[in-house]
């Protein structure tokens, strides 16, 4: 997998390449604000993208500008934005066109190599993942007299991790039940909330999302 | 009484004879400028605006003798307009009687003091004084030899006891038609003291938010990505356990330097918020470590009787920081020096350098915006002298509030 890497941070830039590297991955370029970072992907044509929110020159969304600018000039590409911490305009603006081939995830996501490096994957493979503490944020930020009340606490568990971007396969790993189980979560979420029954991930991605109010 | 009452009667004797000769001085400066006027210098705007600098003499005079005396408008430009306007005319009669009957009666308080002495102390000179050319003072003759310049003498202590119990009085008959006409009239509208207020307010709370924007960045951009590049350190040193052990070591190193990194960058954040320093030492010891700190040699003097308000000390602290920041950065000075008095419950504060001035508020200098909008916002006042090939002084005024 060929990444491009943008972040301003020297330590934190190079150790995270250090770390892609040790897994086997292909770095191929390192830059630190938006336009070589733009110029890089140009360049290297690399299967992902990761970039940090904060960079020069003003230190507040230029990752998120640049991501996008990114993907418009090369559609496809797979983009995983890090951040120091969650906001949900940010989640907004990137998931205006979709939500496939993108991540957001929080920076201190990345110490937890495996589970980093699967999302790093499944973004790469045309997947979604959204950091948990987005989802957290929109669940909890729910009117009280929100449809989210016909959900049981089992399914609204369900729903975030379908939001964050895993499959039926890892959402059963992580409530320890049968897929088979989830499935059934899932289609009872999907009537209850008005949506269409679909089975690809970041079209279910979009729709929760879109249910929870982000990604207008 | 005991010594420290008397040390406390003396001292406010001094200060109601400092009261005495400012407002001397301003009606010494009124006198020309009240002929000038009668001889028509009224109709020039050079002498409107020597009017009101008198005017705004007496009147800062005034607030630092007691409650404050706001200014009027400025000036209309026109002359009929001047003529017209109240607060011109308010001037022009503190004017007449401050520069006439104000000036009398400032010598007349003066004149206390000084007969106090010049009597107390005769016995001590009156041999070096010819008989044939009167008395000392307004007296007629020296009196008979030692026994009249002890006589004398006693008539001395009566001046030197009208002087502490009428002075005061004096002076605050001095002070009175200042504080009468100077001062906007009963139900003038103080719209332009409240947007001053408003404005320096509002700098002051924009001031606040820049820190607050310092701190948050500092914080995320310096100490959290740190901590984040040791997670991710730490989460490779564990993957590496298994297939790369003889990695792991390096990864620690880098680990352990993230660290010490972090603590650094936490501690310049904690020491930009409230420097430990000033609450453990106090301002003196604070602005010495900022002095040894500095890149150009700073030469400190420091005489601070008594705490001020933590927060007018920060501040303090701060522009000196931000001055000798400055001073490092563009002034290409040799050396600099800062100064630290107390007058009252007023904080002095002067930094000088030696270098090449040109410093303007304009000229980009975000760092003196900076500090003049501090110093606004305590309601204190800040002066930059700085023509081109220096040297440069920046006064700073502030109130103790303590």
């Amino acid at each position: 997998m060929r990444i491009v890497i943008a972040e301003d941070d020297a330590l934190l830039r190079e150790g995270l390449a250090l770390l892609l590297r040790a897994e086997g991955l292909d770095v191929v370029a390192t830059t630190d604000a938006p336009a070589p970072f733009l110029d890089a992907v140009e360049e290297h044509k690399p299967d992902i993208a990761i970039i940090d929110v904060r960079m020069p020159p003003t230190h507040t969304d230029e990752g998120i500008v640049a991501a996008v600018e990114a993907r418009r000039r090369r559609p496809g590409l797979a983009v995983l934005v890090l951040s120091a911490y969650v906001e949900q305009a940010f989640a907004t603006e990137l998931l205006a066109h979709g939500s496939a081939r993108l991540g957001y995830l929080l920076k201190e996501r990345v110490g937890r190599v495996e589970e980093f490096l699967t999302a790093l994957h499944r973004v790469a493979g045309g997947g979604t993942a959204i950091d948990p503490e987005v989802i957290g944020q929109l669940l909890a930020r729910t009117r009280p007299d929100s449809t989210l009340d016909r959900l049981s606490p089992r399914e609204i568990d369900v729903l975030a991790l379908m939001a964050e971007g895993l499959g039926n396969t890892a959402i059963a790993e992580k409530l320890f039940v049968t897929e088979g189980a989830v499935q059934k979560h899932i289609r009872r979420i999907f009537a209850k909330l008005d949506l269409p029954p679909d089975d690809r991930a970041d079209r279910r991605v979009t729709a929760v999302l879109r249910y929870l109010d982000l990604g207008r | 009484m005991t010594y420290r009452r008397r040390m406390t009667r003396l001292r406010v004797a001094v200060g109601v004879l400092r009261h005495n000769l400012g407002g001397l001085g301003t009606s010494v400066l009124a006198l020309p400028i009240l002929i000038a006027v009668f001889l028509g210098l009224l109709l020039t705007p050079l002498g409107r605006r020597a009017v009101r600098r008198v005017a705004d003499r007496e009147r800062a005079r005034l607030t630092r003798w007691g409650p404050p005396v706001i200014g009027p408008p400025p000036l209309p430009t026109g002359t009929r307009d001047a003529l017209r306007d109240p607060s011109v005319r308010r001037e022009l009669a503190w004017l007449a009687v401050h520069g006439t009957i104000g000036l009398l009666v400032g010598l007349a308080g003066l004149s206390l003091p000084i007969y106090a002495i010049e009597y107390t102390t005769f016995p001590l000179w009156f041999r070096a004084l010819d008989p044939s050319l009167g008395g000392p003072g307004f007296l007629s003759g020296p009196g008979d030899g030692l026994t009249g310049a002890l006589e004398i003498s006693v008539l001395g202590l009566v001046f030197a006891a009208a002087t502490i119990g009428l002075l005061p009085g004096i002076t605050r008959l001095q002070a009175f038609p200042g504080r009468r006409q100077l001062a906007p009239p009963p139900g003038a509208d103080l719209s332009l003291r409240v947007a001053e207020l408003t404005a320096t307010r509002a700098a002051a709370l924009d001031a606040h938010a820049t820190e607050l924007r310092r701190i948050e960045r500092s914080l995320h951009d310096g100490t959290q990505n740190r901590l984040v590049a040791l997670n991710v350190l730490i989460g490779a040193a564990r993957r590496a356990q298994d297939r790369n052990p003889a990695a792991v070591a390096e990864l620690l190193d880098r680990a352990q330097d993230a660290t010490e990194q972090a603590l650094a960058e936490l501690r310049a954040v904690v020491r930009g918020i409230l420097p430990p320093v000033l609450d453990d030492r106090g301002l003196a010891s604070a602005l010495a470590g900022l002095a040894g700190a500095s890149a150009v040699p700073c030469r400190l003097d420091v005489q601070l009787p008594g705490r001020c308000a933590v927060s007018v000390e920060a501040t303090v602290y701060f522009v000196v920081a931000e001055a000798l920041t400055n001073v490092a950065k563009h002034s290409g000075a040799s050396a600099a020096a800062v100064t630290v008095r107390r007058d009252g419950e007023r904080l002095l504060l002067r930094i000088t350098d030696d270098g090449h001035g040109g410093a303007g508020l304009d000229s980009g200098g975000s760092g003196l915006t900076g500090i003049r909008r501090r110093i606004e916002a305590y309601d204190g006042r800040f002066t930059l002298t700085s023509p081109p090939g220096g040297p440069t002084t920046m006064d700073v005024e502030l109130p103790c509030g303590s």
